[in-house]
């Protein structure tokens, strides 16, 4: 579903991102971890083209997406995103932010954009907090309402930048929940992160990133306690304590 | 919207509370103990002398109409500047950035009195001639110096404000606009949408004291004749002397022109404190440079 | 033709920066073309008499520096009056309240030593209150009203009251500008000891120190680092205004030469020469200020300054 094929990138002299090649398919939740400036976040932006690749092929349902001929706003209305420090647009309450890409990107009616952002934010636990502005949300409860505005775009997988790596610990819990349920339901998602028990549990692939490289890409079993490879072994060891 | 939310909306910080009453209270007396006990003493001047408005109320009311014509064209000409100037300096497009940055430093750095000199001096050659002809042909050059002096007055201002839009801009979290673009906005919706309403909130704090510098920075006009307060104020000191009225009653005058720039300015800060809590959301604090 | 593009976009940096720069230079000469043209710089006038009005600016520096430090004195005292500690109303009677209950429970004492301690009190705290706003309204009304209002009001009051010193414009401008500074400059001693005032006396006098020791070691010193950076603000701020003392008719150079030689002509010159040296001195001082700043800003602490005109210096305490 998702195909990305010798992805470079520099940033001036930075090699971040050096022949990056893999794939995801349908309805599978895929999480890179590894070590930071590996490029893990590098990576994921360039899927939505955030970041362009200097060389390299990337595509999505077939489409080939960073040719000129594609229209940004198209690509990131396929892959919805949710980003570490949430990210909220601070002047709008929740269901406004919600709302707002799908009444300016999708011309949705407005009644029915507020409907379905309702729904949304019920789903992610959210409901009784659709008129309050992000200040006044825990970071977990901000968390939340950045995926429900990302799913509200209808998009065909969800990219996750280190998604809990700014919570508290007493909110990290919530948010997992959320993503595990949505990768339950068949939600195609590239997610970077730390959490090794969301990895275990939710991931059907690991990929190990180091020096702008994929190392090792396989299951949690293989990755975390059978890893082939050098680097992967004291990376896994660092982290599982 | 039905409001089936367990959640209410803060209310708004209230706009008058003790504070202010009590303020406005100790205004009140103060100016009533400097009208009718102090100037009355140390000058023997009652402010209630009706010869002394019969004569200087022409001169006042001309004046302050005088002011607010100017500061009525040069405030929304500065805010306009100011933004698109403020807009300029943080884009990554030189071509933009640079005379920005380069007028922002020229006008703020010199003071509004050299400016005013300098318009008056040479601010019709600057423009021209063409357009001189076509719109202000009825009027004389010496006039139109002044319009262009009050103009400079309000680019001065502008030089300001374009910092204080900078600040805005600058204050809102560049990680929004990522989340905007990710979401498929377009980049003017992204600034429509997300960033400029967040600047236009984080700006209106100092936002209003520039109004009540650029209010006060009207009188310097008066240095080239400009029809305002101060300049009217003037002229009558010039005919005191000759209709043998009691010179004491310069400062009568001047206590009423303080008087009034301390009204103006204090309701332009407040009335945008105003403005500033209808539109306040929690988690947009004022920015500071 | 893609290659073309493709080099171009890869470049568009440095043609950014030379648009800009073009665009830039292109302005300026064509202002100086149609604000000297043809006539061509006159630069012997310059040459010739750029001592005099080196001069002129220079006792612009002067008078800047004499009402500064005026200044400093008004608004050290100003600002310090300002943070007298006043309790609030409802304090007030909060304790009154608890007197009279204590008055209730324990019969004995002198009613009448009470009722006194209670005028004397409501008078101490009274006096306190009505210093404090006078401080206040003197600090708002030079903020609020324009420097030329003021200066005409100096002025107004030496033709009147001290009419042989009325013709020293210099005398007269720097006592205006003196009032002015000061009541800016109070605002900045207010916030300054106003900083440090919170917790820090407590934390000293919890260490052992007497009153007089917590102010020379810690609130001092302290409200030094904090006052200093905006003060150094503050001089640059009064020299600009310090223009104003042309229009008193200050500079004799620049009266004499309106008088005789006539303005025709050389106006440019002129203009440019005082321009460019003025601007010499704002440029010099604010790297000598900034070099000051940098000696004597603590991190993480100071007073916050908006970097607007001297119209609206607000000196707010952050931390």
């Amino acid at each position: 579903m998702i195909r990305v094929e010798e992805i470079e990138k520099h940033f001036g002299a930075l090699h971040v991102l050096r022949g990056i090649t893999f794939h995801v398919e349908k309805g599978e939740a895929i999480v890179i971890i590894g070590p930071s400036g590996s490029g893990k976040s590098t990576l994921l932006r360039c899927i939505n083209l955030l970041v362009e690749p200097d060389s390299g092929k990337i595509f999505i349902d077939g489409v080939h997406v960073n040719h000129h001929g594609i229209r940004h706003e198209w690509v990131r209305q396929q892959v919805g995103m949710v980003f570490q420090s949430f990210n909220l647009f601070t002047h709008l309450t929740a269901i406004e932010n919600v709302t707002l890409g799908l009444t300016r990107v999708k011309s949705m009616p407005r009644d029915q954009a507020i409907e379905k952002a309702r729904r949304l934010l019920a789903r992610v636990g959210l409901a009784a907090k659709e008129n309050a502005y992000p200040a006044e949300l825990s970071g977990g409860q901000q968390q939340r309402v950045a995926i429900a505005r990302a799913l509200a775009m209808d998009p065909k997988a969800m990219l996750f930048d280190e998604p809990t790596s700014a919570l508290d610990p007493e909110y990290i819990r919530e948010v997992l929940d959320v993503m595990t349920a949505l990768a339950r339901e068949g939600m195609t998602m590239i997610v970077v992160t730390h959490e090794m028990g969301f990895a275990s549990n939710a991931a059907s692939r690991i990929l190990f990133m180091d020096a702008g490289k994929i190392v090792e890409e396989g299951s949690a079993e293989q990755i975390f306690h059978h890893p082939k490879e050098e680097r992967t072994r004291s990376f896994v060891s660092k982290i599982l304590r | 919207m039905e409001a089936t939310v367990a959640f209410r909306r803060r209310e708004p910080p209230k706009l008058v509370t003790v504070i202010t009453v009590v303020h406005l209270i100790e205004m009140t007396v103060a100016t009533l103990l400097m009208a009718f006990v102090v100037l009355p003493m140390i000058f023997h001047f009652s402010l209630l002398s009706s010869q002394f408005w019969q004569i200087y109320g022409r001169f006042y009311v001309t004046g302050l109409f005088g002011t607010f014509f100017y500061v009525a064209v040069t405030l929304p000409l500065s805010v306009v500047l100011g933004f698109f100037m403020g807009w300029a300096r943080v884009s990554r497009i030189r071509i933009f950035s640079w005379p920005a940055s380069l007028y922002v430093n020229v006008f703020r750095g010199l003071p509004p009195l050299i400016l005013v000199i300098f318009a008056s001096l040479f601010g019709t050659s600057l423009v021209p001639q063409p357009i001189l002809d076509r719109f202000f042909a009825g009027f004389r050059r010496g006039d139109i110096a002044v319009g262009i002096a009050a103009i400079a007055i309000g680019m001065h201002s502008s030089a300001y404000q374009a910092e204080i839009f900078r600040a805005g801009f600058q204050s809102v979290p560049k990680g929004q606009v990522d989340a905007a673009q990710a979401l498929g906005l377009r980049p003017w919706q992204g600034m429509r949408h997300v960033v400029l309403p967040q600047t236009f909130r984080l700006s209106l704090p100092p936002l209003g004291n520039e109004f009540a510098v650029l209010i006060k920075d009207t009188s310097i006009l008066a240095g080239i004749a400009g029809t305002e307060l101060v300049a009217k104020s003037r002229d009558l000191l010039g005919i005191l002397p000759a209709n043998g009225l009691p010179i004491v009653w310069i400062f009568a005058v001047w206590t009423v022109v303080a008087f009034t720039y301390f009204v103006l300015t204090y309701s332009v800060t407040r009335g945008l404190r105003l403005l500033e809590q209808k539109f306040h959301t929690p988690g947009l604090e004022a920015i500071s440079l | 033709m893609a290659d073309w593009i493709r080099f171009l976009r890869e470049r568009w940096q440095y043609f950014d920066a030379a648009l800009a720069l073009a665009l830039i230079v292109g302005a300026l000469v064509y202002i100086y073309d149609l604000l000297v043209g043809s006539r061509g710089l006159d630069v012997a006038y310059i040459t010739r008499n750029y001592t005099l009005y080196l001069h002129a600016v220079l006792t612009n520096v002067y008078a800047t520096t004499i009402a500064f430090l005026a200044g400093l004195a008004i608004g050290f005292s100003v600002g310090w009056l300002r943070t007298a500690r006043t309790a609030s109303l409802a304090k007030f009677a909060g304790s009154m309240r608890v007197e009279k209950r204590e008055r209730q429970e324990d019969a004995s004492g002198s009613e009448s030593a009470r009722r006194l301690m209670v005028v004397l009190s409501l008078l101490w705290f009274g006096t306190k209150y009505v210093i404090r706003r006078i401080g206040d309204g003197f600090v708002e009304i030079i903020r609020g009203t324009p420097l030329y209002v003021q200066i005409l009001f100096a002025s107004s009051y030496f033709i009147i009251f001290l009419p042989q010193y009325a013709s020293e414009g210099i005398l007269i401008g720097i006592i205006a500008l003196a009032i002015n500074t000061g009541g800016y400059q109070a605002e900045i001693f207010r916030a300054g000891l106003q900083t440090v005032h919170s917790g820090q006396i407590e934390a000293a006098r919890a260490i052992g120190f007497s009153r007089l020791k917590a102010m020379r070691y810690v609130v001092l010193p302290q409200a030094l680092r904090l006052i200093i950076p905006p003060l150094t603000n503050e001089y640059i701020g009064l020299f600009k205004a310090s223009t104003f003392l042309f229009v008193l008719g200050v500079q004799d150079e620049i009266s004499y030469l309106a008088q005789h030689e006539g303005f025709a002509g050389d106006v440019f010159e002129i203009f440019a020469i005082v321009t460019v040296i003025f601007l010499g001195i704002t440029v010099t001082l604010s790297f000598v200020v900034q070099a000051f700043e940098r000696r004597f800003r603590i991190p993480g602490l100071g007073i916050e300054q908006v970097t607007l005109p001297r119209g609206v210096r607000i000196a707010r305490a952050g931390g």
